[in-house]
């Protein structure tokens, strides 16, 4: 590979680098999850209040206690399914930022310019930053692939 | 209340796994390394329990581990390991510095809970 080519090549593995490391750390504190969460706290609190409300004024309207009873049923099913989500999508999350994690360090090192002559960043090497079996059995789905 | 000590460098992890823990009724100390960890547990923080990812900068889950069984108070902490790693070499590596237990990722809030449950049941 030409001089050129090769330093065009590092340029490339640096912006994109930089771009993916911008991604990633926008992964962090999500709007979308302080929503679920304090909606799942407020949930927590009306049912609180359907609850004390009963509690203050036992057997005052059976038509009125039973439908507190099945909302409050109702709030717990919703507000465990929402707190379910955001553990889930908390962790989907933290996976995919370090995939991304990954690929900023793999490209780093493939901008850098100081790898001596004639060696060059290795899928070996990249298979040695992985943090996950997930991303190990992909590793070698794809070298399966492309060898087979 | 009991005290669980959670680590991981994942802001959004444990925000998570401080919701889930406090909503069940538990105390949470959180850091976001290994070494926030330490500096907790030697500020006297008194974990019954503590979850720890592995991967983390500075000083990752298996050299918490190494370092919190130095610490008299946490001898016998038990530590769960939350990890996407599910690998036999760092399970080992993780039992072999003194983890107790390990649940990879992604687990379910009931999973995690139950575990911390069975060794800390909330008041």
């Amino acid at each position: 590979m030409s001089e050129t080519a090769e330093s065009n090549e590092r340029l490339v593995c640096a912006i994109l680098a930089e771009q993916v490391a911008a991604l990633r750390d926008r992964m962090d504190a999500n709007a979308a999850f302080d929503l679920l969460w304090r909606t799942s706290a407020l949930l927590s609190w009306l049912s609180g209040l359907l609850s004390d409300s009963s509690h203050n004024a036992p057997h005052a309207n059976p038509v009125l206690d039973r439908e507190r009873a099945e909302a409050i049923t109702e709030i717990a099913e919703i507000r465990h399914a929402l707190d379910e989500l955001a553990f889930l999508q908390a962790q989907r999350q933290d996976f995919a930022k370090q995939i991304a994690d990954c690929v900023v360090i793999a490209l780093e090192q493939m901008a850098v310019a100081e790898m001596p002559p004639g060696t060059s960043f290795s899928s070996a090497d990249l298979a040695a930053l992985y943090v996950s079996d997930e991303q190990r059995k992909l590793h070698e789905a794809v070298v399966r692939r492309l060898q087979g | 209340m009991p005290t669980i000590l959670v680590l991981d460098d994942s802001a959004t992890m444990v925000m998570s796994l401080s919701h889930i823990l406090k909503g069940a009724g538990y105390d949470v100390e959180t850091g976001m390394n290994g070494r926030e960890g330490i500096t907790k547990l030697n500020d006297g923080v008194k974990p019954s329990v503590i979850l720890t990812d592995l991967n983390m900068p500075e000083l990752d889950g298996i050299g918490f581990i190494k370092e919190a069984r130095k610490i008299a108070s946490t001898r016998f902490t038990p530590i769960i390991v939350l990890t996407t790693e599910s690998g036999g070499r760092k399970r080992d590596e993780a039992r072999a510095a003194g983890a107790s237990g390990w649940l990879t990722k992604p687990a379910e809030p009931n999973q995690l809970l139950s575990v911390v449950k069975q060794l800390c049941p909330a008041r």
